[in-house]
Formats: structure tokens, sequence, C-alpha cells
């Protein structure tokens, strides 16, 4: 009886911390499924920090340096930055089917379709952003080109506006939202 | 009275003494082998070992921790130092013989102990000095690839910024839904 109870505790511990583990993961989006473009791709980029890398690039970053005081404020709080990013030297490379399970990832739960850009000469842009109450828990970007494929997911509490204010900085390339701001109060 | 019978059991013995000794002498040894009842139980001796083990292996483990963590605290760079002697009073030296002041003799100079020594070993600071070596190289690379992956969804969201700026692009969905 007394090794039931025991068996039963033990349990339902396992089951609670996956649990746990399973919210905390929410936003993160499996990408294994693009694997086997590596092969056909001319320069593939592959990022995964999870949360262990996050602390200890964190503590690299430097609070006296401005530039990295901002990206700091940025991703302390992330729990994961997974990036796959692959160019292709000619088109068709890869077919809408290989997409099919990350877009499957993103109509789930929590996920909303922020922006949706189709452009015959430039190709698709798709922003994703997963909502914890009035919180940005996650951000998925789906870029589709003829010779290009990225998807970029960020887990954890977004910034948009601190990432918003890292552009311009570090080789980060300016949105131009803060300058046309500037022009119009100038004016 | 001879009192060597106390002494030597020779001569007269006196008959108080010889009343005692037959008193006493029912209480004298007498060899005889030892009996031990059957009915005695022997308490069971018990087996320490394990109980030793068990806290020879938690000794071990604390001192090897410990001098692990020694170890480990000494290897951790120690902070800057600034070292400064107080100089001696300086004598006054006053030459014997007139010198002109382009000449410089070896009696002018101060002594070697006199002088004032300030030691200041400058080291690099560190942000994160309890890393160790590999962890660093690990942060390194790790911090790399966020400014990467920073610089490529700045990227994309540059480009959506910049669709959305053209009016020829389709823009099919700008708001929250759901």
């Amino acid at each position: 009886m007394k090794s039931l109870f025991k068996t039963t505790f033990i349990a339902s511990l396992l089951v609670a911390a996956s649990a746990l583990a399973a919210n905390a993961q929410d936003s993160r989006i499996q990408m294994g499924s693009l694997d086997h473009l590596a092969a056909k791709a001319s320069q593939t980029v592959d990022v995964n920090i999870d949360e262990r890398l996050m602390k200890l690039a964190v503590r690299l970053l430097s609070d006296k340096d401005e530039d990295e005081r901002e990206v700091k404020k940025l991703v302390a709080g992330l729990k994961g930055i997974y990036v796959k990013s692959f160019e292709f030297e000619a088109d068709g490379q890869y077919v809408v089917t290989d997409l099919e399970p990350i877009r499957a990832q993103l109509r789930g739960a929590g996920w909303t379709k922020m922006v949706n850009i189709t452009s015959k000469k430039e190709g698709n842009v798709e922003v994703y952003l997963q909502f914890a109450g009035e919180n940005v828990n996650g951000l998925a970007v789906l870029v589709t080109d003829d010779k290009e494929l990225t998807v970029v997911n960020i887990v954890g509490p977004v910034d948009l506006d601190k990432l918003a204010q890292l552009e311009g900085q570090m080789g980060i390339p300016e949105l131009g939202i803060e300058k046309t701001k500037k022009k119009n109060d100038e004016q | 009275m001879n009192d060597n019978y106390l002494w030597d059991k020779t001569g007269e013995p006196d008959p108080e003494v010889q009343q005692l000794e037959e008193i006493l002498g029912t209480l004298r040894y007498q060899p005889a082998p030892l009996e031990i009842p059957e009915d005695l139980q022997l308490p069971r001796r018990r087996n320490y070992f394990p109980r030793l083990a068990i806290a020879a292996s938690v000794l071990l483990a604390i001192l090897v921790g410990g001098l692990w963590l020694s170890m480990r605290s000494r290897r951790e760079p120690t902070p800057n130092e600034a070292k400064l002697t107080t100089p001696a009073p300086v004598k006054e030296v006053t030459p014997s013989l007139p010198v002109t002041p382009e000449r410089k003799t070896p009696e002018l100079k101060p002594e070697p102990s006199e002088e004032v020594v300030a030691v200041h070993k400058h080291r690099p600071r560190s942000s994160a000095p309890l890393l160790s070596k590999s962890e660093r190289e690990e942060a390194l690379m790790a911090k790399e690839q966020v400014m990467l992956a920073l610089r490529l969804t700045t990227e994309k969201l540059s480009l959506v910024h910049k669709k959305t700026q053209n009016p020829g692009n389709q823009i099919k969905n700008q708001h929250r839904v759901g």
C-alpha cells in the first residue's frame, strides 16, 4: 500500500514536470522537417540557442557598451532563438509541403498571424506572434522566396519595441521607424 | 611469643591469629574450572562495517569536494592589486667635492631600497569571472549566434517594413485575429 502511494506520487510529479516543460516550450517551433534542404542549399544558417546557451551568452554581453546593453535587455528574458535559413542557387529546390509541418504548428493555439505579405517578385513574408495574455510570448517569421527559405523563431517574452531599438546597431539593419518619426517631429 | 609466625609461619602461633585464620580460610581461593550456565545468552555482536563504510564514503566525498572548491577558487583571477611601499626618509647626501650640474656622480643616486615602488598589476577585467575556459568559449559562440539571429530577424522585419510601405504589395492580414 505504501509503495503504491509512493509510485502514484512520483508519477504525478513526473506528469506535473512534463506539463510545466511543455508549457515553457509552447512557442518553440520544431523545424526538423527542413533539415534535408541543407544538402541542396548553397548557403545555410542554422542557429539553435536554448535557454542555457542564452544565459551563457547574456553573461558575456557587457553592461558598459551601449549597444551590447540594449541587446542584453532584449535577450535577457528569452528562452531560445532558433533560425533556419537556406539560400539556393536555383529555383524550386523546396516545395510547399516542406513547410507544412511548420505552418501546422503556427496554426495551433496561441499563434496569431500578424502580417502576411505576398509578392511575386520578392517572395512572401509571414510574421506570427504568440500571446500570453497581453504580452508577446513568442515570435515566428517565415520568409519564402524562389531561392530562399528562412524561418526565425524567438521563444519567450519578445519586446518588439526593444527589437526595433536594435536597428542600426552592431550590424543590425535599420528599419527606418525611428528616423521617420524624428523627421515628422522636426517638421 | 615468637612473632615470626606472622612473617613466615614459624614459631608458636597466637590463638587469636589462628582463629582468624580459620574464619577467613573459608574464603580462600579455590581453583575450579569456569562454569557457564547453559541458559545464558550472549549478546549478538553488531556488524558496524556498512555504517563505517558509508561514513567513510561521505567523509571522502566532503574532502574531495572541499579540495575541488579550494582549487577552483585558486584558479579564479584575483582583483587588481596596487602595492605602494612607503619610502624611507631619503638621506641628504652632501658631495665631498663640488659637482657641476651636468656631472652626475653615483653617490647622488638614492639607494634602491629607498625608492618608492608602485606595483600595479593590470589584468583584463572579466565580465564573467566564474566561467571556465570551455564555458567561455561556448558562451562566445552562443553570443555570436545570438547576434547573427538578431541580425537576421531584424533584416527580415526590415523587409516586412519595406513591403508594408510599398502599396504595390498585397498585405493580407495586419491585425490580430481572434
